[in-house]
C-alpha cells in the first residue's frame, strides 16, 4: 500500500477532535456532587459498563470515520505485485480473431468456436476493450473495441460459418493494426481457429509489436473428411450434339480410407449416374461419369460424394454450356502451297476456345468473309483492291479482330492506314550475324500475361532472321508490345471501335524465324487470337470469394438484371450500373432480364475453396512464434504489464472514493445511533 | 400551630443568629405544645431508700427519721442537672445541599434548638464536632450554651468523616449520666455505625440519634446522566438516574430500616430527618425521649 498524498496524514490529528469532544462533553456534563456513592457503588456495575461500552463504540465509529476520510485524502493505491496485480495493472485491448470459414462447419467446431470466444468475452475486465473480428479468407471487424460485453456476446451469437476459404494473414495484420493503435499498454490477439494448415502460408506479413501477446485457441480434431474438390469435362460431339462427360476427383483426407462411397452425378435435378469408389487415406481417386447431352447453355450439374462432418465440400456444382468455337479466316496470298500450314495447324489444336480456322485466298476474300469470322489474320498477304470501301473498318468497329502478319508480300490499303498502329517499313535482315530474338515484351497485356511467370514460356530459343520495320503510332493510338533485341517493334496494337488490329512484324511461318517450330508457337498464336477474338472463357464454376462482372459474362441480358443467391435473396442490377457480384454462397446464382421469366437463366456456379477440405492444422505454437517472433512460453513473460506510474495506479485504482464513502456511511449511521441513544437513554 | 412557620428550615436559614433562632423555634415550639399530652413531666418525689455509707446526709429525710428512727433518702424523679450533649458530625457529606439548607445548617439548627431546650431547663449543655478526628469539644456546662452556639456557629464541613474513630474515643469523656444527641447522615455499614456509638450507652447515657438526609439523598430525583462525585472522597461515577433510581432508593430505605431496627435493638432512640421538612419532627423526637429519661434512673 502506497500514498499519493501522505501529507494528508497529518488529518490524523483530527481524530483527537471526537476524543476531546468526548472529554469536554463529559465534563460540562454537569458532575454532580453527591454525598457518598456508596449505595450507588452496590449497583450491579454490569449496567454501567455496558454504556460505557456503547459510549466507546461511538467514539470509535467517529475516530474511524476520520481515519477513513483522511486515508482517503492521501490516495491510497496498491502497488503491481500486491493484490490482484494482474487486474489492477492496466486496463488490456483484446482482439478476438474468430474464424468463420467453411471448415468450421465440421461438427462441433464452430460450436466450440463461440464458446472459447465467450470465454474470452467472460474474462474481460471493467476497463478492458475488445474487438471481436471474423475472419475467412478475408478479416473485418465486426465489433469495434467496446467493453460491453452484452454486445460482444451478441455479436458472437450472431456470426455464423460462411462459405469463404481460410487466411490468418489478412486477420492477423488487422489485429495488428487495431493494438498499434490502441493506447492501452496490455495488448492481446486471442485466434480462435481449426488453424488449418492452408490458412497460413509463411509469407504471411502479420508481425505483432513489442509485448503483444497472442493466444489461440484451436479447435481441430481428428477427423476424416471426403470432399468433392473438382472436376473436368470431356467434350465429344454426337449426333450433331455436344456430350459431356464429367470427371469428379474425390479426395479422402483421413487417415483411414473411404469404402465405397456413393459418388452422385445430377444434371438439371435429375440424378444421372451413382458410383460407389473407395479412397486411400489422404488419396484422391477419380471417379468418371456416363456423358450426357448439353443442349442447351447453362445446365447445372453437381457432384456429390458420401455424407460426413463437413457437408460443404461434400458437393461440387457446375454449370456447362455447348462450347463456341472461334472462327478465324486466315487470308493468304495464295502464290506457295502452305504457307499458312503453322497457324491452321496451331489454330486446329485450341480446345478452349476450340478454333475453327478457314484459310481463304486474298482473290476470294469477299467482305462477307468478315461476317463469318471473329478474327482475319492477313498472313503475309497483300489486301486486293476489291476491301476497299470500308469494309475492313467496319469489320474492326464492330468488335472484329485483324492480325496482320508481315512478310515479303504484305501491303496495306492506303485507305486503311489508319487502322494499322504504325507504317509498315522495309524488310530488316538479320541473317548476317546473329539473328533477331525477341527481347522485350509487355507482360502487362493479355496476350503475354500468361507467360509472366517463371518457366512460362521461352522466347529467347526463337531465331528472326528477318523483319519488316515498322514505325509504330505513338501512344495512346498506338502500342508496342514487343521488340526484337535491336529494339524494332515485333508486335504492335492498335484499337479501333471495339476491335483491335495488331502487327507481327515478321512471318508465323518457317520462313523468315524458327518461331513456328518451337513451343512457344503454339501458346503465343492462340493467345493473340484468343485476345483478337476477345474470347473469355466462362467458367463452369467460381470459388466463394471472388467477384464478378455481371456487365461482361451477362452481357446478352440487356435491361436491369435480377440475381437471385443460392439461399434465394434476390438483388436487381440496374442496366446502367456496374455489375460486380462478390460471390459469398456456395450453390448457384441465377441472373436474368427483370420481368422475364422464361427461359433458362443465367447460372453462375459457386463452390467453396478446395482446400478448406484439408483440414490438417498448423502447430498453433509455429503461427505465434511466426507473428510474435517469441515462443509461446517467452511471450506469456513478455505480456507482463508494464509498471505503472504511481498517479496512473492511483487513478485506475481509485481506492480514495470508496474510502471516502465509508467514511461517510460511517458518520451517518453514528450521528443515526447517537440520535437514538440521545433519545432512549439521554446518555451519549 | 402558630408558630410551626418559624421552624421552616428554609425560612430560618435567613436567620443568621443561632441564638435567635433557637429562641423563635423552641418558644414558638414550647407554646404550641402546650395543650399537647406528652407535657407536665416534672421533678416530683419518688420514693425513699435506705441510707447507705456514703449517700449524701443532706439526702436523709430528717422527719421520717424522727417517726422511724431510721435513716431513709429521698429519692426523686429525674435529675434535673442534667448533661446534654450534641454530638454533630461535620464531615464532608454533611456539606451536601440539594436546596437552601444544607445537611449541616439543619443538623445545627437542631442542635442549637434541643440546646436552648436544654439550657432551658437547667440541663447543662456541650458539643462535640467531629469528621475523621474530633474537631471541637465543648464539655456539658451550664454555662456553655453561648460557646455551643459559637461552635456550631464555626462549624465546617470540610473533611472526610469517619463515625467509628472519634465516637470510641468520646465514649470515655462521659463519666456522668447524659443525654447525648448525634447527628449525622451516617453513611457506613449499620452494624459499623452501631458497634461505634454503642459505647456511647454505658453509665447510663440516653443517646438519641438524628439520621439527617437531604431530600436529594432520600428521593434520588435526577434526571439526566452524570458523572456523581463522591464529596469525601472524590470518586467519580457514571450515573444513569432512570436506571439507578429505583434501586437507589430501595439500598437507602433498607439503610434506615438496618438503622432503626439495630438501633431499637439497643434501645436508642432514632429518627430520620429530611432536611426539607421542619424542625418539629427532631423537637418532639427530643422531647419525648427526654421524658423517658426523666422515669428511668
Amino acid at each position: 500500500m502506497s500514498f499519493l498524498a501522505p501529507a494528508f496524514f497529518l488529518g490524523l490529528g483530527a481524530i483527537a477532535i471526537p476524543i476531546l469532544i468526548h472529554l469536554i462533553q463529559r465534563e460540562r456534563k454537569s458532575v454532580v456532587l453527591f454525598p457518598s456513592l456508596m449505595f450507588l457503588q452496590r449497583i450491579p456495575y454490569q449496567s454501567v459498563r455496558r454504556r460505557r461500552i456503547r459510549h466507546w463504540f461511538l467514539l470509535a465509529m467517529r475516530v474511524a470515520a476520520i481515519a477513513l476520510i483522511v486515508l482517503a485524502f492521501a490516495r491510497p493505491f496498491l502497488k503491481q505485485g500486491e493484490l490482484a496485480a494482474a487486474a489492477i495493472a492496466g486496463a488490456r485491448e483484446v482482439v478476438i480473431l474468430l474464424d468463420q470459414s467453411a471448415s468450421m462447419g465440421y461438427g462441433d467446431h464452430w460450436q466450440r468456436a463461440r464458446d472459447a470466444a465467450h470465454k474470452v468475452v467472460a474474462g474481460l475486465g471493467a476497463d478492458d476493450r475488445a474487438t471481436l473480428v471474423l475472419f475467412g479468407r478475408n478479416a473485418e471487424e465486426n465489433m469495434r473495441a467496446t467493453s460491453d460485453r452484452a454486445r460482444l456476446d451478441a455479436a458472437i451469437n450472431a456470426a455464423k460459418v460462411n462459405s469463404d476459404g481460410t487466411r490468418f494473414g489478412p486477420a492477423l495484420k488487422l489485429a495488428q493494426s487495431i493494438l498499434g493503435q490502441s493506447s492501452l499498454k496490455r495488448r492481446e490477439a486471442v485466434l480462435i481457429s481449426d488453424f488449418q494448415k492452408i490458412g497460413w502460408g509463411s509469407a504471411e506479413d502479420a508481425h505483432f509489436p513489442e509485448g503483444t501477446t497472442l493466444t489461440t485457441a484451436s479447435v481441430a480434431s481428428e477427423t476424416g473428411n471426403v470432399a468433392v474438390p473438382s472436376v473436368t469435362f470431356a467434350r465429344t460431339a454426337f449426333a450433331g450434339q455436344e456430350r459431356v462427360a464429367v470427371t469428379a476427383g474425390i479426395s479422402n483426407k483421413g487417415d483411414q480410407p473411404a469404402v465405397s462411397v456413393p459418388a452422385v452425378l445430377s444434371v438439371d435435378g435429375h440424378e444421372i449416374e451413382t458410383k460407389p469408389v473407395t479412397i486411400a487415406p489422404h488419396a484422391s481417386t477419380p471417379v468418371t461419369f456416363a456423358a450426357f447431352t448439353v443442349g442447351e447453355a447453362n445446365v447445372r450439374g453437381t457432384v456429390r460424394a458420401g455424407t460426413d462432418l463437413l457437408p460443404a465440400d461434400n458437393t461440387f456444382h457446375f454449370v456447362v454450356s455447348p462450347s463456341a468455337p472461334v472462327a478465324v479466316a486466315i487470308v493468304e496470298n495464295g502464290d506457295r502451297s502452305e504457307a499458312s500450314l503453322y497457324l491452321s495447324k496451331a489454330l486446329a489444336i485450341g480446345t478452349t476456345p476450340s478454333f475453327q480456322p478457314e484459310v481463304i485466298p486474298a482473290s476470294r476474300l469477299t467482305p462477307a468473309v468478315f461476317d463469318k469470322h471473329s478474327v482475319v489474320i492477313f498472313n503475309d498477304t497483300v489486301i486486293p483492291a476489291s476491301m476497299g470501301g470500308g469494309a475492313l473498318k467496319r469489320f474492326v468497329d464492330r468488335g472484329g479482330g485483324v492480325l496482320v502478319v508481315t512478310g515479303e508480300r504484305s501491303s496495306w490499303l492506303t485507305e486503311d492506314a489508319d487502322l494499322l498502329p504504325g507504317k509498315l517499313g522495309p524488310p530488316v535482315d538479320r541473317v548476317s550475324g546473329r539473328s533477331a530474338t525477341l527481347g522485350y515484351r509487355d507482360y502487362s497485356h493479355n496476350v503475354f500475361d500468361v507467360f509472366q511467370a517463371p518457366r512460362s514460356g521461352d522466347f529467347t530459343s526463337a531465331h528472326i532472321f528477318r523483319y519488316r520495320s515498322f514505325v509504330a503510332t505513338p501512344p495512346p493510338e498506338g502500342r508496342v508490345l514487343a521488340r526484337y533485341d535491336d529494339g524494332a517493334v515485333a508486335l504492335a496494337e492498335r484499337r479501333t471501335g471495339a476491335g483491335r488490329v495488331m502487327v507481327w512484324t515478321s512471318t508465323l511461318d518457317d520462313s523468315w524465324t524458327d518461331l513456328a517450330k518451337k513451343p512457344i508457337y503454339l501458346p503465343l498464336v492462340h493467345q493473340l487470337v484468343r485476345y483478337l477474338a476477345r474470347y473469355e472463357q466462362t467458367p463452369s464454376w467460381l470459388t466463394v470469394g471472388q467477384v464478378v462482372d455481371l456487365a461482361s459474362i451477362a452481357a446478352q441480358i440487356r435491361g436491369d438484371r435480377i440475381v437471385v443467391t443460392p439461399s434465394g435473396q434476390r438483388t436487381t442490377q440496374r442496366a446502367n450500373a456496374p455489375g460486380l457480384l462478390e460471390l459469398t454462397e456456395q450453390g448457384v446464382y441465377e441472373v436474368r432480364t427483370a420481368g422475364s421469366t422464361t427461359g433458362r437463366p443465367l447460372a453462375i456456379a459457386v463452390n467453396i475453396d478446395p482446400a478448406e477440405a484439408d483440414l490438417a492444422p498448423v502447430d498453433p505454437a509455429e503461427l505465434v512464434a511466426a507473428v510474435t517472433g517469441r515462443a509461446t512460453g517467452e511471450t506469456a513473460d513478455a505480456a507482463a504489464p508494464e509498471p505503472l506510474s504511481p498517479e496512473d495506479s492511483e487513478k485506475r485504482q481509485a481506492l480514495w472514493w470508496y474510502l471516502l464513502f465509508a467514511g461517510v456511511l460511517l458518520l451517518a449511521a453514528e450521528t443515526v445511533i447517537s440520535n437514538h441513544l440521545s433519545r432512549k437513554e439521554k446518555f451519549l | 400551630m402558630a408558630g410551626a412557620r418559624f421552624v421552616d428550615p428554609s425560612i430560618l436559614a435567613r436567620i443568621g443568629n443561632l441564638d435567635l433562632l433557637a429562641r423563635t423555634v423552641v418558644d414558638g415550639f414550647i407554646n404550641g405544645l402546650h395543650r399537647a399530652p406528652y407535657f407536665g413531666a416534672s421533678i416530683d418525689f419518688a420514693e425513699h431508700r435506705g441510707y447507705v455509707a456514703g449517700d449524701d446526709i443532706r439526702r436523709v429525710d430528717w422527719r421520717l427519721f424522727a417517726r422511724t428512727d431510721r435513716f431513709y433518702v429521698k429519692q426523686y424523679e429525674a435529675d434535673t442537672n442534667t448533661n446534654f450533649s450534641v454530638l454533630l458530625d461535620v464531615s464532608k457529606s454533611m456539606g451536601f445541599k440539594s436546596r437552601d439548607v444544607s445537611k449541616l445548617e439543619y443538623a445545627s439548627y437542631l442542635a442549637a434548638c434541643l440546646a436552648y431546650l436544654a439550657h432551658r431547663q437547667r440541663d447543662r449543655v456541650g458539643i462535640i464536632t467531629f469528621d475523621s478526628e474530633v474537631v471541637a469539644h465543648v464539655p456539658p456546662s451550664a454555662k456553655h450554651f453561648n460557646v455551643l452556639l459559637h461552635t456550631l456557629d464555626r462549624a465546617k464541613a470540610e473533611r472526610p468523616g469517619q463515625l467509628a474513630g472519634p465516637v470510641s474515643k468520646l465514649a470515655e469523656h462521659f463519666r456522668r449520666r447524659s443525654v447525648l444527641v448525634l447527628i449525622s447522615d451516617f453513611y457506613d455499614d449499620p452494624d459499623v455505625i452501631l458497634e461505634a456509638i454503642k459505647p456511647l450507652r454505658f453509665l447510663g447515657n440516653e443517646l438519641i440519634v438524628f439520621h439527617v438526609l437531604d431530600p436529594a439523598e432520600i428521593d434520588f430525583g435526577y434526571d439526566d446522566a452524570s458523572s456523581f462525585e463522591d464529596l469525601e472522597s472524590g470518586e467519580q461515577l457514571p450515573v444513569v438516574p432512570e436506571s439507578f433510581g429505583n434501586e437507589y432508593r430501595k439500598l437507602i430505605a433498607d439503610h434506615s430500616n438496618a438503622l432503626a431496627t439495630k438501633f431499637s435493638e439497643h434501645r436508642i432512640d432514632y429518627t430520620l430527618i429530611n432536611t426539607s421538612k421542619p424542625l418539629d419532627h427532631a423537637l418532639f423526637s427530643y422531647l419525648s425521649s427526654r421524658e423517658r429519661l426523666m422515669r428511668v434512673r
